[in-house]
């Protein structure tokens, strides 16, 4: 029977194993990496090492994580919060402009095999609604477990994922007409 | 209240853009980054017994095979009620102390995790 991240977390907590600390990497990584990439828009270097960063914060700090969360949901945060620092140092925390993701878009400067994309409509979201659909509609977090992982207002969340799949349908069903 | 988003064609087309990503060496360089593991728990407990036990038995054989212990509670039995009663006292004060002081600090070691 596999073991669960419970009991993952308790031998890396007494016996500071570091396979069963692997273990936890290996089950992961993949969606961690996934929400860090869509963050960085697709920058696979960056968000590998952001993952990387993550998952060494995690085993430092594997004493604080209690349990009342998922953990899964308290990696998200770590990794949030490592996204939030990087792009603070690169002062590119603040998404597209409003007026711009409302405009009418631009054949010339929308690329055709992108229409349909939907990532590439993500893409285009600014931060705050990014992440809230990204941890709720794409990770299957709750409303307030996103709430816990942004460290924002449960209906801040709310209003974001709303906004994010309000303008997401409105995109992907005007590149669709266009 | 369950706060799951309804599900519709919208996070079915977002959860199927969401393709696994394969480890392809990750995890082996996470490990790789990780500070040295500390002994194991149950190593410490064994190397801690085993100092103790070496300690006892020197201290056994340079005592010349513990008779000062004797010849010690001799001495004790010959002081006054009052001076035993005292002394004891004291003892337990300092060890009450003690196990106090490493009782904040464990708690505080657990509360900053």
């Amino acid at each position: 029977m596999p073991l669960t991240d419970a009991d993952l977390v308790a031998r890396v907590l007494v016996d500071d194993d570091h396979h069963a600390f692997a273990e936890l990497v290996r089950n992961h990584q993949s969606p961690v990496r996934g929400l860090l990439r869509q963050l960085t828009r697709g920058d696979i270097a960056a968000a590998d090492d952001l993952a990387q960063e993550t998952f060494l914060r995690a085993y430092k700090n594997i004493r604080s994580f209690r349990g009342e969360a998922k953990f899964s949901t308290w990696l998200y945060r770590i990794a949030y919060n490592c996204f939030r620092e990087e792009a603070r140092k690169r002062k590119e925390l603040v998404g597209i402009d409003e007026t711009q993701l409302e405009a009418e878009p631009d054949p010339q400067t929308i690329d055709p095999a992108l229409r349909q994309d939907l990532m590439h409509a993500l893409q285009l979201l600014p931060l705050h609604e990014r992440s809230a659909v990204l941890l709720c509609c794409q990770n299957g977090l709750s409303h307030n477990e996103a709430s816990r992982v942004l460290d924002i207002p449960l209906g801040t969340v709310k209003t974001n994922v709303l906004r994010a799949r309000e303008k997401l349908k409105k995109m992907l069903a005007a590149w669709e007409t266009n | 209240m369950d706060e799951r988003v309804q599900e519709d064609w919208l996070d079915a087309r977002l959860r199927d853009e969401a393709a696994y990503i394969d480890d392809a060496g990750f995890t082996a360089r996470v490990v790789q980054h990780l500070p040295p593991a500390r002994p194991r728990r149950s190593l410490r407990a064994l190397i801690l017994f085993c100092i103790t036990l070496l300690g006892s038995i020197i201290t056994y054989v340079v005592s010349g095979g513990g008779k000062f212990i004797g010849a010690e509670i001799d001495r004790l039995a010959a002081l006054p009620i009052l001076w035993i009663l005292a002394l004891a006292a004291g003892c337990g004060l300092v060890l009450t102390s003690i196990a106090t002081v490493a009782a904040f600090a464990k708690s505080r070691e657990e509360q900053l995790g």
